[in-house]
């Protein structure tokens, strides 16, 4: 519990427990590793009459705290809190809350502290967390003494390496012997439960299980605090579940876990939106009187409030270094930009106001700093609930390009995508790439959206603006060149000119008409016959000798170019984003780049969104983190089970933001558009039976295949059209849409029986009931349920935290949680597990209902 | 009524034989009018003058009624009246605002319609005098600069946008305005744009405001430094070029509207009662009548803006989404208040409901397709002068289009479909096309059938070869941008080709007609060239290998006409006349075509012959094309894919100059002062003091 110390003597002890540490773990392995770790819970109970009650607590922080050395203890042995409470009475299990929630405060205290220092001594404002990203310098060593040892442990021990613990494992077995002799002796006198918190093994999943399982408060606020020393990443995954906690379950969870979430509030910004977002999401299901005084509302609006921004408020020298590339100034003149219908409304808040054309006043006034990301999700959603008024879809999407068009106005502003990984700024929206999907009475939609990277979103400027036809493309048709330019000239010019693509200088000489050079196509085939032809040309008019072609190879030429371009499908007013997300993703980039003012500088990148309202992207969330759990227990088991989770943005009740998959089509729309049997379009995509490319295209099928069987039959995913399966550039399938999991399916109809969606069209594309990978497809799905089962817990958590104070229809009735537990089958054998597997498949295959509900589907959507 | 009664004066009603009883300012107009300087027995003279209401008709009779000598004896109390005018300006209280810019209106036009002949530099003298010009001018400028940027009276700023108005149009040739010397030096510039920029002012005065641009641009364009032009042409704010972009789409969307109207009128009328066949007699002449007024003017700033202004290039495709928004016949007012952001305009700038007749169900449209329908109208006739210059604008502001490169972009932008209802002349082998069965398709579809249109409707006696010409040109740079960029349009080129190729039939079957008058073989040669772009470089723009196919059967199905033409200028070529050389030139074009033809008749005769079939059906000739294109070599030509830029200054200044003079003729003849009703203003004046 005590991040801020660790003074020398503790080093020592520290050592000693690390010894006692394994002995304990080797106690405690057959419960890990085949229970989970929730049976150590028990352990704890157990042990909890021997301990005395809160009676003879140390104060670490006042102990060691404030006399301690600075730069002590860079290797971490033991954490120091371990020590510091052995080395008192050794047989406190509890920690007083009261000390807790001093101790907290001066781990702030201390990081703000932190924050003087590091901000004086030229270095970048970091602590703990941010320092593991940003390149280590002095502040490491600075904050070493906050961060301390148990968290360098935590961060030695990363537990997706299975292999690694296993190794240590093997190592311990050497001392085992002797470990346990001691560990005989001390046991009685220690606390099995705080050794296990400060073991190797603690991590993020434990804490916040204990978090939600302990009724003490004083293991809550240990955890509150522990919540520092876990990586960000660590706990950005279980966000959702903090709040939900913190908003609908006492106060000494909320106690103890709103220190953390203040705290990093005040580090990022986005957190703070997601933070802010999340609460209000989650806020929604409780009742309205009691939703306007709870702590989950009060929580938002101070961060909404915006007084969570970092007290020292210091801009990397934003006078002096206007980033280089933001130095691309596209007019010198200063002009003012008077209001326009387009902006009258935004201006009136003036938040969203565009400042690159005059960065000192964004630096002075320093609106507040959530308000115009904000307001740029604010009008997505705008469009989107403008969009679904409208009948029909050709009508959306000339709607919808419009309305981006004029968003466009307001860009780049200081607005980022929060399901980006990495910091930026939206600069732009290529408005006609955007598309509708398809979705009956809601307007969902995909947009595309250029962002500039940038190293810190709070102290990067935001971009200047680039006017829209601020572009000259290599191929300009403007650079036509004039008759009359000899032979050489031209020949010349091909030789020699760079290709001006990523080049500043050819975006500076802009008005420069003259411009004569033909400049080489930037397509890869850019000296094929047809510019060989052009030069070709003007050498005829010099020698006055006919070139002759032959009506043959100009015939032979279109057709071998347009047998060239990959198959891409038909453009559909009813269904315009297939077109749209057939388009290889590298040539949509490519592509789009070269159509936008921004996209010679350096840190273009592209991003894609599809912009959801009307519908609750909690189950959505929800199922991401299962699905990323899942994943990650696969990974870690080394089960080669392929599956994608998508991020999602939560952004209220009835509203968010889905990543898309890139480079994948829906199975509806690949049949309706190639008409072909899903096997015949793989041989058509990636070529015949015993090719490479198919092979691969068929292990990477089965692979996702089985993950998504298990994942389905885990989460009784439902509604399992083939418009809500996709199938991406390389064979994967993907799952979409989990509208409807756990306790809910669509209209209580009855179809879909079944355990998950196996049609007879997969298994050919597996090749067949008989063939090898149909059966390596059901063995990845054993090994994928027994690692699964390995590590329940893990998954069972999420659901279940989730479940406080939802009004989800996944957590309708009261026997969600059990199901879900017994789906995992804990009491079965493998052998057992293998025949279940088998009957799953069989039942899947031969069931009618999945059938049934393809056909009514196709009656009903029209989805094939 | 009411003119009459100011004209003399107010007049009692009872006597009106009676001496009529002078208003007062006819009294003091008539003081100014004489040798004496007014303000000698009245010290106050100037300040009493413009509290008074003006009477226009009285001060212009009165100045018109002098000959030059006499005006030039009275020349200081008409400067003394200027300068006051000018001082009145600054003033606090609007009505004397009021009143000086009446004043003004009445002494520029008084003065020059006295003075046609003379010289810029007399009226400047007439009005200010030499030497106190420069600084008047420049106060008024300035004032008139300082009115229009204010916060004040929106009518207040409509008669300052007239007097300017007024000024510009004085006389028939702008450049003869010397005056307007001083409007250059004294730039009014920004204050126009500022008009544009704010959404409530543009909907008041955008329509005065660019057309007054316009005109400024075109004073002395070709002699000297314009800084309007200057200024113009670096605009980048987007909201002003959108601001006027919006005025010159809601002036032709509302030209649309009228046109429609009219037309629906004619047919609703007796011609629904005919039959067809009975109907489509009269077409003919009931289409004359539906002609509107076109508005030049506003032409011309689209032009002055697509020429002259690089960014102004985006504002044609951008949408203007509350038009749609207006149409949407549910709930449209709740939509307003949700857009924190404001991406909906203010639901009052609407322009109009203009759109909501021509498209059956809501559409999205923008200014390049609010342009393109207009010019489908305008172009169907032209007859006379007036619509035969709208015309030909038309085509130059489609030709800068297609020169531009990023124009170009969003035409051919395969994401950006629109449906086009281009109006189509009612003939008599046609029937209307059924309008809703368009398809969605990129706007340069809808360019290029306007094209083809065009082409189709005007072979006439009255050949109008210079619109022929530019619209082959368009249709070329357009195929040269597909042809560099790899745009495969999915296009019926079919269309284009059959128009193209009645059109060589139609120049052949009139040669002599037309010979007399034009040189045909420059619009021979172009066609022919356009063929030869498809010949040769179709492998880099054509949509299909079919398509390619389908050239060739184009071409040997109309083979006549490919030998007739060769016949035609091979005779022409050969005898030394005045048409040697340009019919030489067509002679080598037609080298491919010639080859085509010459290589597959026989092959496909053959194939009929060995397979006993009289007549080939167009699989059996395309199946023999197919098969037989490897034996067939062509020759490259030159610089198909190059042509000439447009350029205003070499070639088309003598057109500009004469489309200004009769703008500003329109615009004068149309500056209505007692629009902006003085009872209006003074209540308005009345109420805010």
């Amino acid at each position: 519990m005590n991040h801020m110390n660790s003074a020398q003597p503790v080093f020592q002890t520290g050592l000693l427990h690390c010894v006692q540490l394994m002995g304990f773990l080797s106690l405690l392995r057959p419960a890990i590793w085949n229970r989970g770790v929730m049976l150590s819970l028990e352990s704890f109970e157990v042990c909890r009459p021997a301990t005395a009650m809160g009676d003879s607590v140390v104060d670490p922080a006042r102990g060691t705290g404030l006399d301690q050395a600075p730069s002590s203890a860079p290797q971490g042995n033991g954490g120091t809190s371990l020590s510091v409470i052995t080395e008192g009475v050794g047989e406190l299990a509890v920690i007083d809350p009261e000390v807790a929630k001093k101790a907290c405060e001066e781990v702030l205290e201390k990081v703000k502290l932190m924050h003087g220092i590091s901000s004086d001594s030229l270095t970048k404002p970091a602590d703990g967390s941010e320092a593991e990203h940003a390149p280590r310098t002095v502040v490491d060593l600075a904050n070493g003494d906050i961060r301390e040892g148990c968290e360098i442990k935590c961060l030695d021990d990363p537990p997706s390496t299975a292999s690694k613990i296993q190794e240590e494992d093997e190592t311990m077995a050497n001392t085992v012997k002797t470990a346990r002799k001691r560990q005989k002796n001390n046991s009685a006198k220690q606390s099995w439960l705080l050794r296990l918190f400060e073991s190797k093994l603690f991590d993020i999943s434990m804490a916040i299980s204990y978090l939600y399982n302990s009724k003490e408060p004083g293991v809550q606020a240990y955890i509150g605090n522990r919540l520092f020393c876990f990586r960000n990443e660590e706990v950005d995954f279980y966000l959702p579940q903090l709040l939900n906690m913190y908003i609908h379950m006492d106060e000494d969870v909320g106690d103890a876990i709103k220190p953390y979430i203040v705290h990093r509030c005040r580090q990022s910004i986005n957190f703070s939106l997601q933070c802010a977002l999340l609460l209000g999401a989650y806020s929604s299901d409780m009742h309205i009187s009691t939703q306007r005084h709870s702590r989950g509302t009060k929580l938002r609006k101070l961060i909404l409030s915006d007084e969570l921004k970092p007290a020292y408020k210091k801009r990397e020298l934003p006078s002096l270094s206007p980033a280089p590339d933001m130095g691309l100034s596209p007019s010198k003149r200063t002009h003012q930009r008077s209001k326009s219908d387009a902006t009258v409304t935004i201006s009136l808040s003036s938040n969203l106001k565009r400042t690159a054309s005059n960065p000192k006043v964004e630096s002075e006034e320093e609106p507040v700093r959530l308000a115009p990301e904000r307001e740029f999700i604010k009008s997505l959603i705008a469009i989107g609930k403008r969009l679904a008024t409208l009948p029909t879809k050709e009508q959306k999407t000339q709607r919808l390009i419009s309305e981006l068009s004029l968003l466009n106005h307001k860009l780049p502003a200081r607005a980022w995508l929060p399901t980006a990984g990495f910091d930026h700024h939206v600069v732009r929206v290529p408005h006609t790439q955007a598309v509708v999907l398809n979705s009956k009475d809601k307007a969902p939609y995909l947009i595309y959206v250029e962002v500039l990277e940038c190293d810190n979103f709070d102290t990067a400027n935001v971009p200047a603006r680039i006017p829209e036809n601020r572009i000259r493309s290599t191929r300009s048709a403007e650079n036509l060149p004039e008759c009359g330019i000899t032979h050489e000239q031209r020949t010349s010019s091909f030789t020699t000119v760079p290709n001006y693509d990523n080049d500043d200088e050819a975006w500076s000489v802009d008005d420069i008409v003259e411009l004569q050079v033909e400049l080489p196509e930037i397509h890869t085939n850019s000296c094929d016959n047809i510019s060989q032809f052009s030069v070709d040309s003007i050498t005829s008019q010099e020698s006055r000798e006919p070139v002759f072609i032959a009506a043959g190879d100009i015939r032979r030429r279109l057709s071998e170019q347009l047998a060239h371009t990959p198959t891409s499908f038909k453009r559909d007013p009813e269904d315009p984003s297939a077109v749209a997300l057939k388009e290889p993703w590298q040539e949509k980039v490519r592509r789009i780049r070269e159509g936008s003012p921004y996209g010679h500088l350096p840190s273009w990148r592209l991003l894609s969104v599809i912009v959801k309202c009307g519908d609750d992207l909690r189950q959505e969330l929800l199922a991401f983190q299962v699905l990323k759990q899942l994943q990650s227990i696969w990974e870690q088991e080394r089960v080669p089970l392929w599956i994608k989770p998508y991020k999602i943005l939560v952004i209220s009740a009835d509203s968010g933001m889905i990543e898309p998959v890139v480079n994948a089509v829906s199975i509806h729309q690949i049949k309706k558009q190639s008409l072909l049997s899903l096997l015949d379009y793989f041989l058509q995509e990636h070529g015949n039976y015993n090719t490479e490319s198919f092979l691969t295209a068929q292990r990477n099928f089965v692979q996702s295949c089985a993950g998504y069987c298990l994942v389905c039959y885990l989460l009784q995913v439902k509604d399992r059209h083939n418009g809500n399966i996709l199938l991406d550039a390389d064979g994967h399938i993907i799952h979409i849409d989990f509208g409807f999991i756990l306790s809910s399916s669509p209209r209580n109809l009855g179809f879909e029986t079944s355990a998950f969606k196996l049609t007879t069209e997969f298994v050919d594309v597996m090749g067949g009931l008989d063939g090898d990978m149909f059966n390596y497809y059901k063995m990845l799905m054993l090994q994928g349920l027994i690692a699964a089962r390995k590590h329940m817990d893990k998954v069972v958590q999420i659901v279940e935290i989730m479940q406080q104070g939802s009004q989800l229809p996944c957590f309708h009735g009261s026997s969600t949680i059990r199901n879900l537990k017994e789906r995992f089958h804990m009491n079965m054998t493998e052998e057992q597990l293998q025949l279940l597997i088998e009957q799953m498949v069989d039942g899947s295959m031969r069931s009618i209902t999945t059938k049934l509900y393809d056909g009514f589907q196709y009656l009903t959507n029209g989805i094939m | 009524m009411a003119q009459t009664e100011k004209k003399g004066g107010l007049l009692r009603k009872s006597s009106a034989s009676k001496k009529p009883l002078k208003e007062k300012v006819v009294l003091m107009y008539d003081e100014i009018f004489t040798t004496e300087d007014p303000s000698k027995c009245n010290p106050r003279f100037w300040e009493e003058l413009f509290l008074m209401k003006v009477n226009l008709e009285y001060l212009e009779g009165k100045l018109e009624a002098l000959d030059g000598e006499e005006l030039m004896k009275i020349k200081d109390n008409i400067n003394c009246l200027f300068q006051h005018c000018i001082q009145a300006l600054g003033e606090e209280h609007p009505i004397r605002v009021v009143n000086a810019l009446q004043t003004l209106c009445a002494l520029i036009r008084g003065v020059h319609q006295k003075n046609k002949s003379t010289s810029g530099f007399d009226i400047i003298n007439m009005l200010v005098g030499f030497d106190k010009a420069e600084l008047c001018m420049k106060n008024l400028m300035e004032s008139l600069d300082s009115l229009l940027c204010a916060e004040g009276s929106e009518s207040l700023k409509s008669l300052c946008l007239k007097l300017l108005l007024c000024l510009v149009t004085v006389t028939d040739n702008i450049s003869q305005n010397t005056i307007l010397e001083y409007v250059m030096i004294n730039s009014i510039f920004e204050a126009i744009l500022q008009i544009l920029s704010s959404p409530l002012s543009r909907r008041e005065h955008g329509y005065d405001a660019v057309v007054l641009l316009a005109l400024l641009v075109n004073y002395r364009k070709y002699e000297s430094v314009n800084p309007y032009i200057v200024k113009l042409s670096i605009v980048d704010d987007e909201a002003t070029l959108n601001g006027m972009g919006l005025v010159i789409a809601q002036a032709l969307s509302e030209y649309n509207r009228q046109y429609k109207d009219k037309e629906e009128e004619h047919q609703s009328g007796f011609f629904s009662a005919l039959t067809n066949m009975v109907g489509s007699m009269f077409i003919a002449d009931a289409d004359e009548k539906i002609s509107v007024q076109t508005n030049e003017a506003i032409l011309l700033a689209l032009y002055e803006a697509v020429h002259l202004n690089r960014n102004f290039i985006t504002v044609l495709a951008q949408s203007h989404p509350e038009m749609g928004l207006m149409t949407t016949p549910t709930s449209p007012i709740p939509m307003t208040p949700v857009t924190p952001l404001g991406t909906t305009p203010p639901s009052s700038d609407v322009i109009s409901s203009a759109e909501l007749p021509l498209d059956a169900d809501v559409q999205t449209s923008n200014l390049l397709i609010t342009f393109l329908k207009y010019s489908s109208i305008v172009m169907q006739d032209t007859k006379d002068e007036h619509r035969l210059h709208s015309g030909k604008l038309c085509l130059i502001i489609l030709t800068c289009i297609a020169e531009d490169q990023y124009a170009n972009a969003f035409l051919h932008d395969d994401n950006m479909n629109f449906r086009v209802n281009l109006h189509r002349m009612p003939m008599r082998h046609r029937k209307k096309a059924a309008d809703k069965n368009l398809p969605c398709r990129p706007l340069v579809c809808a360019v290029l059938d306007l094209m083809v249109e065009f082409i189709v409707t005007h072979m006439m006696k009255e050949f109008p070869m210079d619109l022929y010409i530019r619209c082959i040109q368009i249709v070329h740079k357009l195929l040269c941008y597909q042809k560099k960029c790899r745009v495969r349009l999915h296009y019926t080129w079919r269309e284009l080709w059959s128009a193209l190729i009645n059109l060589l039939k139609f120049l052949m079957s009139n040669e002599t007609v037309l010979l007399a008058k034009h040189n045909i073989f420059t619009l021979a040669l172009m066609v022919v060239n356009l063929f030869n772009m498809f010949i040769t470089y179709g492998d880099t723009f054509l949509p299909t290998p079919s398509s390619y196919d389908e050239l060739y059967y184009e071409i040997i199905r109309m083979h006549q006409n490919f030998d007739n033409l060769y016949s035609m200028v091979l005779r022409l070529s050969t005898n030394a006349g005045q048409w040697k050389e340009p019919a030489s030139k067509v002679t080598h074009a037609l080298v491919n075509i010639r080859a085509i033809i010459n290589h597959f008749n026989p092959k496909i005769e053959s194939y009929a012959a060995v397979n006993h079939i009289s007549q080939l059906s167009e699989d059996q000739v395309l199946e023999v094309v197919r098969s037989n294109y490897d034996t067939l070599t062509l020759k490259l030509q030159d610089g198909l894919d190059q042509y000439e830029r447009y350029s205003e200054q070499h070639k088309e200044a003598a057109f500009f100059k004469e489309l200004v003079r009769s703008i500003s003729i329109n615009v004068r003849k149309n500056l209505a002062f007692n629009t902006l009703s003085q009872e209006l203003l003074l209540k308005e004046f009345s109420t805010i003091s």
